[in-house]
């Protein structure tokens, strides 16, 4: 989902495309922060307030994920701040630390209200939920993270290897992850599960979204890789099509959102 | 080395049990040794070999210690086998390994499996768990995604459709019907086989095996022991396993399973046979695009030609040169998972010695295929038995 941008004076804000009412069925301030960073000249930033804003609390560290899936630096003497809207999921990026008036970007997509009650309730409730979907150790996440969120892969016999590995086919340690892979892809095949096939992590929102769509994919480097489909993207996929890849919220869980790329279609 | 000799096999009827874990372990083991010729008691077993995922966690920890002691075998050297799906594939295996290597001459496989006392959601939690969890999970899949993810490759890269995989689940419910351990006993329709709800696009109800209970349990001897039991004995003439990498995308063919084009070179390597000499296979059909995939990577169609192999009704029993899943198969069969593997061998014991119901015995059954996979296809053993040492 592309974001609505606009720009004041020396600020730029960004919105979903659904404007100041909606974030997107797997989108927050965070995945609309990340999307308005990597459309802009890499800096420093400052995210103290930003992050204080959060409705809910990210796995791993928001400068964490900011730094693994942009080229901008988290400072707490940055030159721009990251701020965003109490009442709103509207984010911007700002020299100032305070903003007297909120732009309002129009929508360019409308939505259906009780849609969008129905699946903010299922974020709720899920996150509240302790574990009834597959454990994934908080080091591990953190492990993967640029990974995960970056793309980064590492290099063994000149061939580049996403997910990271540990030992190669010889029993050698693989060198940690020096790369990063292109920023799209193309499906080699999909499927879309119904409610009644998808994981446990997604049996509340699954049935609100009509299913839960993967791709599998290959790099043109050559490494594969899943990845759902991000927001409530109705159109169906087909092999061969290219796809790019955005972060958006996977799942939560424990009072956690675990955050991941999705794929867009293009 | 000494040659292993197959005296005693029993299941526990797959599908929704009232028993729970120590009731459909002892069923199952009374059942293999009344099943045995000459006197053969739980007593005189060695070691004993349980697979088991522990499903929805109920004795997650020693759970073979629990069923043995419920089942005669009290103090017996025990363990828990877990490779998924193919836990007690893995279980008979490693009983295999025991009796050759020396170190006993009288040991059980088995495995067990409780699924159908669980909610929905949990229930989808434990089947997702023996899959790569921290990328494919997190991507939104469970088996049924992984297989139609290869569903979907197959056809594109090869002369197939979905009408292959409904022959395949026609023709297995079409073998379960008259199987009495058998979970769906119900013949199919290719229209409605053809029309069911959509679980995993391409995949639908009908290409999906049933998550069911279940318990099975087969006696392994050494060769000295093997006619002391009784006059027919089922030699185990090859094992062989294999592993691959856990998630698909690891993998460079999305079509193939690594895991069972290795398993199967070694135990048809072993039994010093080749595939146009099996006479019945029971492969692990846990969706019904699973079954094509066996009959190529077992050798029993060319590359590609799995989709064909179903179409023509090669694998309908005693029509082709070899009869697939003539129980039923998981696709009507059932799926305990960790029952699955050595439920497949209790039909290969019967089916070599002539016991199943006449209305669904291979003729001239002499040689038989166990093909138990777990997962999407991460472990595979395989295994060959004879009537004839």
């Amino acid at each position: 989902m592309p974001i609505a941008k606009y720009s004041l004076e020396d600020d730029v804000f960004a919105t979903s495309v659904y404007g100041v009412e909606w974030a997107g069925p797997d989108g927050d301030r965070l995945t609309i922060a990340l999307l308005l960073l990597q459309s802009e000249t890499p800096s420093t930033i400052q995210i103290e307030s930003f992050v204080e804003t959060l409705d809910y609390t990210p796995s791993a560290p928001v400068s964490s994920i900011i730094e693994s899936t942009t080229d901008w630096k988290v400072d707490s003497e940055g030159k721009f701040h990251l701020i965003t809207s109490k009442s709103s999921p509207i984010v911007g990026i700002s020299k100032g630390k305070n903003i007297s008036k909120w732009p309002d970007i129009s929508s360019q997509k409308s939505f259906d209200e009780e849609q969008k009650k129905a699946i903010n309730e299922a974020w709720k409730k899920e996150i509240s939920g302790v574990s009834q979907g597959a454990y994934v150790s908080q080091s591990q996440h953190m492990l993967a993270m640029p990974s995960r969120l970056g793309l980064h892969a590492q290099e063994d016999a000149s061939v580049l290897l996403w997910p990271p590995r540990q030992l190669n086919d010889e029993g050698e340690r693989i060198a940690p992850a020096s790369n990063k892979l292109e920023k799209s892809a193309t499906i080699l095949t999909w499927t879309k599960l119904s409610a009644l096939g998808a994981p446990s992590e997604f049996s509340l929102r699954a049935p609100l979204l009509g299913g839960v769509s993967t791709v599998l994919v290959e790099f043109s480097s050559g490494p594969k890789g899943v990845f759902m489909l991000a927001d409530d993207e109705e159109r169906i996929p087909s092999i061969d099509q290219t796809v790019h890849f955005e972060v958006r919220r996977l799942y939560g869980q424990d009072e956690l959102i675990h955050y991941g790329l999705k794929a867009v279609l293009i | 080395m000494v040659d292993v000799a197959m005296v005693g096999a029993g299941q526990t009827k797959f599908g929704n049990h009232a028993l729970g874990l120590k009731g459909m372990w002892s069923e199952a083991v009374e059942k293999a040794f009344s099943s045995v010729d000459n006197d053969c008691s739980p007593i005189m077993v060695e070691e004993a070999f349980i697979g088991s995922i522990a499903f929805g966690g109920s004795q997650l920890g020693n759970t073979a210690a629990l069923l043995t002691e419920h089942s005669g075998m009290d103090g017996v050297s025990v363990r828990r086998v877990e490779n998924a799906c193919a836990s007690s594939g893995f279980a008979l295996r490693d009983a295999w390994m025991t009796i050759k290597s020396g170190q006993a001459d009288i040991v059980v496989a088995g495995g067990i499996e409780k699924m159908n006392d669980l909610s929905a959601e949990r229930k989808r939690y434990w089947l997702g768990v023996s899959g790569d969890t921290e990328w494919e999970r997190l991507a939104g899949l469970t088996f049924p995604g992984t297989y139609a993810l290869t569903a979907r490759r197959y056809f594109h890269e090869f002369d197939s459709t979905h009408d292959d995989l409904v022959h395949v689940s026609v023709k297995n419910h079409m073998h379960g019907l008259d199987n009495e351990m058998a979970h769906l006993r119900k013949d199919i329709s290719f229209e409605k086989a053809s029309s069911g709800a959509m679980v995993a696009d391409p995949l639908t109800l009908y290409d999906c095996c049933p998550t069911s209970d279940g318990a099975s349990a087969v006696i392994l001897v050494a060769d000295h022991l093997a006619h002391q039991f009784t006059d027919t004995p089922i030699w185990v003439k090859g094992s062989g396993a294999g592993s691959d990498k856990l998630a698909l995308h690891d993998r460079p063919s999305l079509t193939q399973l690594r895991a069972t084009q290795l398993a199967s070179q070694k135990a048809y390597s072993l039994a010093n046979l080749q595939p146009n000499q099996i006479d019945l296979a029971e492969v692990h059909d846990c969706f019904t695009i699973a079954e094509v995939l066996a009959t190529e990577d077992l050798g029993f169609a060319g590359r590609g030609e799995g989709g064909l192999f179903a179409r023509n009704g090669y694998g309908r029993r005693n029509e082709g040169d070899v009869t697939i899943n003539a129980s039923g198969g998981l696709k009507s069969k059932g799926h305990p998972l960790g029952a699955t593997g050595t439920g497949q061998a209790v039909e290969v014991f019967k089916q070599l010695r002539h016991q199943v119901e006449s209305t669904r015995q291979v003729r001239d059954a002499e040689v038989g295929l166990t093909h138990n996979v777990g997962g999407s296809g991460a472990t595979c053993a395989v295994h060959i038995f004879g009537r004839e040492r």
